[in-house]
């Protein structure tokens, strides 16, 4: 029995159609929108479009080499939330005198690529499985931050930091250009480093990339940290867009970065996917939100349909028939 | 592969025992029982990392200070089970010698609560969440008061705010609460009797940022891009929500030229009051709800006043929210951002509005 997406895309071409899914679903979306609301292809939306995405597409990138793995990094709003803060913290803010201007979002990031590392070290050493180190690591960031915070909001008062957010470089946020470079960099490291090779090759099966002699210890604490570096960035940028900080800044970013990863046709199993599809995910995800205001979806409903494109997207881009199991 | 899983296993399995050994010996090393013949006082509330709590045990803190009391703050992480075995290891500890003022995690959990201090002989106020059959005169004289604020009210008061700010007229959106609960629904339901009283301000849309800021800030992008110009105004129904929204008012150059209205007093809507970037918000003021909820049981327990003889209206009722707006916000500012606010701790039942609507 083959389930019906396969059927479809068994007779538009198998495998390379499946791969162009999520894109196709992005340009249909678009179009769709785009009929029901012109207004939705204005400039000003486009550039907002992007803005929303700038700290999804971000985060999303470094969990996307984690997902790649076959491991899931749960830490992305306990690492968001302490990068967040030390960036506020450090920089002016309305609780203590620190002024360190740019130092700030350096050791922001720093941190961040720490909280990863330490992600992957508990994960390799004490070999205890991604999902529950990454589990212990996201509360206790958010502990980290309450603690730090000591439970309130804080303004950052830096112009320049702001400015992430409110400059705008040819026409975009400067936050824009920060998760573009971030992309770029996440796709050279994917595609041209040997480290994105091994990435994928121990997603795909581990033992294999062992056999064959892939240092699969200091591969997954690299990529852990990489995946920390990018989620130390996002902080920053989404302390700058709220122009403050508090400890639940994070709030909801995981699943929005996990649907986001999934719905772009990275398997959760690991071994498929790449950084291309996560962009590919994150505007479906991101404009499916701007069109569902802009379509003036009924709040009541908008995460049923959110959860109906989730399905439909995983349906179309999943060869379903090639999985012997389903769990 | 096998010999792996098994390896993690165990290594788990052992630090999982190292974990809950440490975390018994912490749970027995402090606070030795004395026997002490003065009340200890009790804080019960959802969590430390949101503002609002955070300002609530500085409220309970100072009470206890002035009282000379010794004070306690149980937080149960959003975990009803929590909230409720905390409280009763207390009850425990303190063979009922003790006042407690609940924000319950939940409007179920009140019940238990109240069963539990009544039982132990302890005394209990509880505010903003119980089940409407439970009445403190059911539990006289243990369950002393329940308080909550008006939602409709505060909802309906900074909408007309709003109105009069933009001159009586154009189109406004406005941002729920996460949709399930009492306070969204409530504060909506404000808003649409103002919209009711006010037919030429028209509601261009009503979207939910459940509560957050983050979300906030995305959905009025997207609101901007829909109804652009024709926003004359922002309501929403916590500050929180409304100062996501004013940063993408910011991003747009729009800041400071769509007023917004939002509900909380925290600190950033404050400031944004004062710069004229929110045209006004109203507090519960969690200062004199951690100060105060302990007062009044506390004026319970040690006979100051008896419960089973105070009106219906000082045992379930509305306390006043304050209001900050352009008007008063120079001297809220300097009585309670700069300077720790001063209440009068004897003053039990100033702050009444009326008996809760059944």
């Amino acid at each position: 029995m083959t389930l019906i997406p396969g059927r479809i895309a068994a007779v538009f071409g198998g495998r390379r159609w499946r791969s162009l899914a999520p894109l196709a679903v992005l340009i249909v979306l678009c179009v769709l929108i785009a009929i029901a609301n012109p207004n939705f292809i204005e400039l000003r939306n486009l550039v907002r479009l992007a803005n929303s995405a700038a700290v999804p597409l971000t985060l999303a990138m470094g969990l996307t080499f984690i997902i790649l793995m076959g491991s899931i990094d749960l830490s992305v709003e306990g690492t968001l939330s302490v990068s967040a803060m030390v960036v506020v913290l450090l920089a002016a803010n309305d609780a203590n005198g620190n002024d360190y201007g740019w130092w700030a979002v350096v050791a922001a990031v720093v941190a961040g690529t720490a909280m990863g590392f330490v992600s992957g070290l508990i994960q390799t050493m004490l070999r205890i499985p991604s999902f529950m180190a990454t589990l212990g690591m996201w509360f206790i960031g958010l502990g980290l931050s309450v603690y730090m915070l000591s439970g309130s909001a804080i303004r950052l008062n830096d112009a320049s930091i702001r400015d992430l957010a409110l400059h705008r470089f040819l026409g975009l946020p400067v936050a824009v250009w920060v998760a573009f470079g971030a992309f770029l960099l996440a796709a050279i490291i994917q595609y041209h480093t040997k480290l994105g090779r091994h990435i994928l090759a121990i997603g795909g099966d581990e033992d294999v990339a062992k056999l064959s002699g892939v240092n699969v210890t200091r591969v997954r604490i690299t990529a852990f940290a990489l995946a920390g570096f990018f989620f130390g960035v996002s902080g920053v940028l989404a302390a700058a867009q709220l122009g403050q900080s508090h400890a639940v800044i994070g709030d909801g970013r995981l699943f929005a970065a996990v649907t986001a990863v999934v719905v772009g046709g990275t398997a959760l199993t690991g071994g498929e996917g790449g950084v291309v599809n996560t962009l590919i995910g994150v505007l479906i995800v991101t404009v499916l939100a701007n069109g569902m205001i802009l379509l003036g979806i009924s709040p009541y409903i908008q995460q049923t349909v959110q959860g109906l494109m989730i399905i439909a997207a995983v349906a179309l881009s999943l060869d379903r028939v090639r999985l012997r199991i389903v769990k | 592969m096998k010999d792996r899983t098994d390896l993690t296993l165990s290594v788990s399995r052992r630090t999982l025992m190292m974990g809950a050994t440490a975390g018994v010996a912490a749970l027995a090393m402090p606070r030795v029982l004395r026997a002490q013949e003065k009340p200890t006082l009790v804080t019960s509330i959802r969590s430390l990392s949101n503002p609002y709590h955070a300002v609530w045990k500085t409220g309970a803190e100072a009470y206890a200070k002035w009282a000379g009391l010794e004070h306690v703050t149980l937080v149960s992480e959003g975990n009803s089970e929590k909230g409720i075995a905390d409280i009763k290891a207390m009850l425990a500890k303190t063979g009922g010698n003790m006042v407690l003022n609940s924000d319950p995690n939940d409007t179920p959990d009140a019940r238990p609560i109240v069963e539990a201090c009544a039982k132990a002989g302890a005394y209990v106020v509880t505010q903003w969440n119980k089940p409407a059959d439970l009445h403190p005169k059911d539990f006289n004289p243990n369950y002393v008061s329940h308080i909550e604020f008006d939602g409709i009210a505060s909802g309906k008061t900074i909408a007309e705010i709003l109105f009069k700010t933009i001159g009586g007229k154009g189109g406004i959106v406005a941002l729920g609460g996460l949709i399930s609960t009492t306070a969204a629904i409530e504060r909506k339901k404000g808003l649409d009797a103002a919209l009711a009283a006010n037919p030429d301000i028209k509601l261009l849309d009503f979207q939910v940022a459940n509560w957050k800021s983050t979300e906030a800030f995305d959905l009025m992008g997207n609101l901007l891009t829909r109804f652009g110009d024709d926003i004359k105004g922002i309501w929403a129904a916590n500050d929180d929500m409304g100062s996501g929204a004013l940063e993408a008012l910011r991003a747009e150059n729009l800041a400071g030229k769509v007023p917004i209205v939002g509900v909380d007093g925290i600190k950033t809507a404050v400031d944004a009051v004062r710069t004229g970037e929110f045209a006004c918000t109203v507090t519960s003021d969690p200062f004199w709800q951690g100060g105060m909820g302990l007062a009044i049981g506390y004026n319970a327990k040690i006979g100051k006043f008896d419960p089973t003889k105070e009106p219906p209206e000082h045992r379930e009722f509305y306390g006043k929210a304050v209001l900050i707006s352009h008007d008063n916000v120079e001297e809220y500012y300097k009585t309670n951002v700069d300077a720790k606010p001063e209440i009068d701790w004897n003053d039990l039942w100033g702050r009444v509005t009326g008996a809760i609507r059944t």
